[in-house]
């Protein structure tokens, strides 16, 4: 019995040609729900997931941003980094705030979703964006948690992206910036003064789809349908529960691309990075390799 | 209240009662005239080994014409506010002006990696929120915030924060201590020669930094006739009697977005990314600092009339952000 993934079907005819990167995105925007509220990572693909969403699949979602903007109608495209306190980022909001009153508003609950781009995150959720290596002088210093603590601390549920690498897919993060369920034990979060109910909800990668068990335990959900579940696993430090039945996710459209590629990141800057392409024949995903 | 668990880092001494005294004696509650230079506001009001705090950042309504002007003199030890940031920390760990970062964000590559390496600088471990909330304690003259984020995190273990058992509920709680930083760089859209300011769009803590902080430097855009502000007194972001200084300072967030009054020029923003990434700080002081008297005239020798006009041009949103 195969679980429900709550994905939005896709808008449009099955895209021939995309990237790895895309894919994940269109995925994330599937997952979008009308009514809710997002607080959405700065940049990047939490929020073209959600912009992507808002103009195919649920136009009637929020999303807030770390300086207080409330529910924009952004003039796109962003400049580089421009995607918080600038004018185009915040056109035509429901309000501004700052960043203590995204975080209040957070803490008061009143955040759905919460969607972040993580470095390395781990078999619990865990996310790690300070340091890799032992923590120290000797470690490789990155740029810590920014808003990422909050969000993954306050949302009621956390959709977590991140490469399907074995670096990067970690049994157990060198360092927690950004709290998942912590050691993995039953009240972790609650014990260290985290709101209950909260915590990761869904892990999404290029190749694959999570969610939690019961236990606190990352399942294989889905996988995309170039890439096999042994795969997948091979891509893992650690092995996530499988479940039973592993849905196939469906490839990105051509609508979805032309969004993605023509309004949203006209410059490449986050989807045309380093990731694989995949082809599609009618029948058949292929994915070409280096 | 029972402590359960502590963070190990050193952070800025919490002095409420300090604090107080500090403002009866030298916060101005007279309407004073605070314009003044961006050299003598730095050279007045910025210290070495002070904790100083600057709101938004290089990029984005940021006082990176202070910040120049922090390297230009030369300021050293400095312990940061690293909220919220790219640039801002690699370019003054760069410029040798810091010893201490609080770090929320900040955008890493050689420069930083580097000098935490040889123990130039050592980080202490928070998040934007938990600082912008020790902001907030600070510019409520209290001791310590409780906050429901940020416990469990090794960034806790790493901090000022604590868990403790809250009094009213029994459950456990993080709390935050209060910062009340040495000095604040803050850069507005508008403000009168007393230091009644407007913030116009969103922002991160200007509010928070202004109140908390010991000496506060303004550099806005437009300097207005207090007539203006009293025109419409809930556009006043920041109120005069928490601000010391006041410099004109047009362009004062370039290379950044000044939302309503010019768009970011995006080649000098990836040109500043690339100095920290490649530990290449010096030579970027070399061109857009160290040879010119104030700011003013590195816009005009550098950028140039022309391309600022441009970036004024590309600045197409003004609903909300005029009076």
């Amino acid at each position: 019995m195969s679980i429900d993934l709550g994905l939005k079907p896709g808008v449009g005819t099955a895209a021939t040609s995309f990237n790895e990167r895309e894919m994940q995105i269109c995925t994330v925007a599937r997952m979008v729900e009308n009514g809710k509220t997002y607080w959405v990572a700065g940049g990047g693909g939490p929020m073209y997931a959600v912009l992507l969403a808002i103009k195919l699949y649920a136009p009637g979602a929020q999303y807030i941003t770390e300086d207080g903007v409330i529910a924009p109608e952004p003039m796109l495209p962003f400049e580089p980094v421009m995607t918080m306190v600038s004018s185009r980022a915040g056109y035509r909001a429901l309000a501004w705030g700052t960043m203590n009153s995204a975080g209040n508003h957070a803490q008061l609950g009143l955040m759905d979703y919460g969607i972040l781009n993580t470095l390395q995150v781990d078999r619990y959720g865990n996310i790690n964006s300070t340091a890799i290596g032992a923590y120290g002088e000797r470690a490789r210093r990155f740029g810590g948690p920014g808003g990422a603590d909050s969000i993954a601390a306050l949302c009621w549920r956390t959709v977590l992206m991140t490469d399907q690498e074995k670096r990067k897919f970690v049994e157990r993060v060198d360092f927690i910036s950004s709290p998942g369920f912590l050691d993995g034990s039953a009240g972790a979060r609650e014990r260290a003064g985290l709101p209950p109910d909260t915590g990761p909800w869904r892990v999404v990668t290029p190749w694959a789809m999570y969610d939690y068990t019961g236990d606190r335990l990352l399942r294989l959900i889905a996988r995309a349908p170039w890439v096999t579940v042994e795969q997948i696993l091979a891509a893992c430090e650690f092995p996530p529960v499988v479940a039973d039945d592993v849905g196939v996710l469906s490839g990105p459209t051509e609508e979805e691309l032309q969004i993605l590629r023509a309004e949203l990141d006209p410059r490449g800057q986050n989807t045309a990075e380093r990731s694989a392409w995949v082809v599609y024949d009618g029948e058949t995903y292929t994915r070409a390799e280096g | 209240m029972r402590v359960l668990a502590e963070g190990t880092s050193e952070y800025l001494a919490v002095d409420p009662d300090g604090y107080r005294a500090y403002v009866r004696d030298h916060k101005q509650r007279a309407l004073v005239p605070k314009l003044m230079s961006e050299h003598e506001a730095v050279a007045r009001f910025v210290a070495d080994g002070e904790y100083l705090v600057y709101d938004c950042n290089y990029f984005q309504r940021g006082p990176s014409s202070l910040i120049r002007e922090v390297i230009r003199q030369g300021k050293r030890d400095l312990w940061l506010c690293g909220k919220f940031t790219y640039v801002d920390i690699g370019l003054l760990v760069g410029g040798g002006c810091v010893s201490r970062v609080d770090c929320g964000f900040f955008w890493p590559g050689a420069t930083i990696d580097n000098a935490v390496r040889e123990g130039r600088v050592r980080v202490f471990e928070y998040s934007n929120i938990v600082m912008t909330l020790r902001l907030q304690a600070g510019a409520m003259g209290l001791p310590f915030l409780p906050v429901r984020s940020f416990g469990g995190t090794d960034g806790f273990a790493h901090s000022g924060a604590k868990l403790v058992e809250d009094p009213y509920t029994g459950k456990p709680i993080t709390i935050v201590p209060a910062l009340n930083p040495d000095v604040a760089l803050i850069h507005v859209q508008q403000a009168d020669r007393y230091g009644n300011a407007r913030v116009f769009g969103t922002g991160i803590a200007h509010q928070e930094s202004a109140l908390a902080s010991k000496k506060v430097i303004l550099s806005a855009e437009e300097i207005v006739e207090t007539e203006e502000i009293r025109r419409d007194p809930g556009r006043t972001s920041i109120p005069y009697y928490a601000v010391d200084a006041v410099v004109h300072a047009p362009f004062g967030a370039w290379p950044g977005n000044c939302a309503g009054y010019y768009g970011s020029d995006t080649p000098a923003v990836i040109e500043t990314f690339a100095a920290i990434a490649a530990d290449r700080v010096a030579p970027y002081i070399e061109k857009y600092v160290t040879p010119f008297a104030d700011d003013r005239a590195m816009l005009r020798q550098v950028v140039g009339d022309e391309r600022l006009a441009k970036l004024r041009a590309a600045e197409t949103i003004s609903e909300g952000y005029r009076a």
